[in-house]
């Protein structure tokens, strides 16, 4: 405590005054006022003027409360802000979840895309009809045919496949395409450099 | 991540490594040009072969096989006494030596002895990588049947060609006959309308074609639909009724019921097929011929096993309206062939698209491109040339 020539300071005098005091300095800061005006002056001023804050301190508190008499219509606005609060969050946490799920559809897609045209361009087209039959078999869906000669006609040409090995023999894309026999089917066209009818057979056994 | 890593390292090799050993395969085969295709001719045979070019071929990966395209031209020479009227190469793959293989024949032919003339064969072979390969060619080209201007033939004829080149050079011997006597009475219209006034629109109408040897094992949504016969006046064996199981655009199993209407016995008969679609718009889906010994006034039943399925030339299904069947020829016990003559074409059918695709005939095809491209001079020409080959 400092103190002002026997006189005790200005801020132990506002602790007094409020009585916040230790109990041994209060006791000797109570014996000091009563002997001492102006100490006394002093301490009445800080009670005075604490008297004064907390009178000012209740008008405002009593003005405030006036301001939130509506409770119900408080309480209404704060929980549809509660709620408007609740549902932002709820769209952001989907904002963070969703947009790596649609990436991963995407890639999924680009590559699923991929595959697709590698196959279209690169896989015959009778092995692919192949593996859908054996995978239709496979599932149930048709019935297992058994394994025989396949003779077939092409834009491009007449074709006998067996064992998996096709032999195809290419004519011209004018070429008239018929049955030549119970087992063999016949292309016929005239070839364009010699001028002579040509009739290209395939035969299955 | 360090499994993916290494999964994709050790299929980027397997890529890697499969795409060098293709690349080897294929660099190996065009060095070896001989090792793709062989051509053998007996050493009698009245046609040898003199050279032949590979031209633009080419083998490559596709899938699981290898695609080996072979565009072959060779050039053979009559090394007999007699003119050659047809000629039938045998093509043979050696993965599928067993069950299938290919023919190329030439008919209508004019080759005087020790004249060269050109043969063209353009083939794909797709064979299955893990088919082991042996020593001999992947494609074998030999002769299978000569026919000569005196309808006598050489040849091992293990394709029975030299009943097709014997039934083409009938047709051929008739068309040629009906033009000239068109040309030479004047009838040019006629004639013209014969040869489809010069436009490639009116060439044969196309279709597409699959033929599964196997029967079908599924007969649901199977209908019958019976089969109508069309009949030539002189024919000596006519079709009296017959039958069919139809699909969508399948025809399963058709028969027909013929009759022995001559005096002769018959060895074999070449039974056509006319298909209508859907649209009414009839096709000749070709001829079948058949072994069958028919005594004279007896009835036979012809049936085709397997299933033949019909497209349209861009590949889509045609379905079936109806079915019918005609008599294409007949052989005789004798070894003569009957083939129906112009005025049996013209009297079969009022409708005038049937009848011209009954009348088409390989030399009628050759001789109306012929008209196309060089005329009625050019058409007048070629028959001069044949009448003075036959006599």
């Amino acid at each position: 405590m400092t103190e002002r020539a026997s006189h005790p300071s200005i801020e132990s005098l506002a602790l007094h005054s409020a009585g916040d005091m230790p109990l041994i300095a209060g006791w000797r800061m109570r014996y000091h006022v009563a002997h001492c005006a102006e100490c006394e002056r002093q301490v009445l001023l800080f009670r005075s003027a604490t008297a004064e804050l907390k009178r000012e301190a209740s008008a405002e508190t009593l003005s405030g409360f006036e301001a939130i008499a509506d409770w119900a219509s408080l309480e209404r606005e704060m929980i549809g802000n509660i709620g408007v609060g609740v549902d932002a969050a709820r769209c952001i946490e989907g904002v963070g979840s969703r947009r790596p799920l649609a990436v991963r559809f995407a890639l999924i897609a680009a590559l699923l895309l991929l595959f697709a045209a590698g196959w279209i361009t690169h896989i015959p087209n009778e092995q692919t009809q192949h593996l859908i039959a054996t995978l239709r078999s496979f599932t149930g869906f048709e019935r297992p045919v058994p394994m025989g000669t396949v003779l077939r006609s092409t834009p491009e040409g007449i074709a006998v496949r067996t064992q998996g090995a096709t032999l195809t023999i290419l004519h011209p894309r004018s070429a008239v395409v018929s049955l030549s026999g119970s087992s063999a089917v016949a292309a016929r066209y005239v070839d364009e450099d010699t001028g002579q009818v040509t009739i290209a057979n395939v035969y299955g056994q | 991540m360090s499994m993916g890593s290494s999964m994709w390292g050790r299929l980027l090799t397997c890529g890697r490594l499969s795409i060098g050993l293709l690349s080897f395969l294929s660099a190996s085969g065009m060095d070896n040009g001989g090792q793709w295709l062989g051509v053998q001719f007996p050493a009698d045979s009245p046609v040898l072969f003199v050279s032949f070019n590979m031209g633009p071929s080419t083998v490559r990966p596709r899938g699981v096989s290898m695609a080996l395209d072979l565009h072959a031209s060779l050039m053979l020479r009559n090394v007999g006494n007699k003119p050659i009227s047809g000629l039938t190469l045998r093509v043979e793959a050696e993965d599928l030596k067993a069950s299938g293989k290919g023919s190329v024949i030439m008919p209508s032919l004019n080759v005087q002895p020790g004249q060269v003339f050109p043969v063209r064969i353009d083939m794909e072979l797709l064979r299955p990588f893990n088919v082991p390969k042996s020593d001999s060619a992947l494609v074998q080209v030999s002769l299978d049947c000569a026919l000569f201007a005196d309808l006598s033939a050489y040849g091992p004829d293990k394709l029975h060609s030299r009943r097709a080149l014997l039934v083409f050079e009938l047709e051929a011997k008739r068309d040629r006959r009906y033009l000239t006597k068109l040309l030479d009475d004047d009838r040019l219209p006629e004639l013209r309308e014969e040869l489809n006034f010069g436009l490639q629109d009116l060439n044969p109408q196309q279709l597409g074609l699959e033929l599964l040897r196997a029967p079908s094992p599924d007969s649901r949504g199977e209908k019958p639909l019976s089969v109508s016969p069309v009949s030539f006046r002189s024919s000596p064996v006519q079709p009296l009724r017959g039958a069919a199981q139809v699909v969508g655009n399948e025809v399963r199993g058709p028969r027909v019921e013929v009759q022995n209407i001559s005096r002769k016995a018959v060895r074999s008969i070449g039974m056509g097929w006319i298909v209508r679609d859907d649209r009414g718009r009839e096709f000749v889906a070709g001829s079948s011929p058949s072994t069958l010994d028919l005594a004279p006034v007896a009835t036979a039943s012809m049936v085709e096993l397997g299933t033949l399925r019909f497209s349209r030339p861009t590949g889509q299904p045609m379905m079936i309206g109806a079915l019918m069947a005609f008599v294409n020829d007949v052989e005789f016990a004798d070894g003569k062939l009957w083939i129906p003559s112009r005025s049996d074409i013209e009297e079969a059918t009022s409708d005038p698209v049937l009848r011209r695709e009954l009348a088409s005939s390989p030399e009628q095809q050759r001789l109306t491109e012929i008209y196309r491209k060089k005329g009625m001079s050019g058409l007048s020409e070629e028959l001069r040339r044949f009448a003075s080959g036959s006599n």
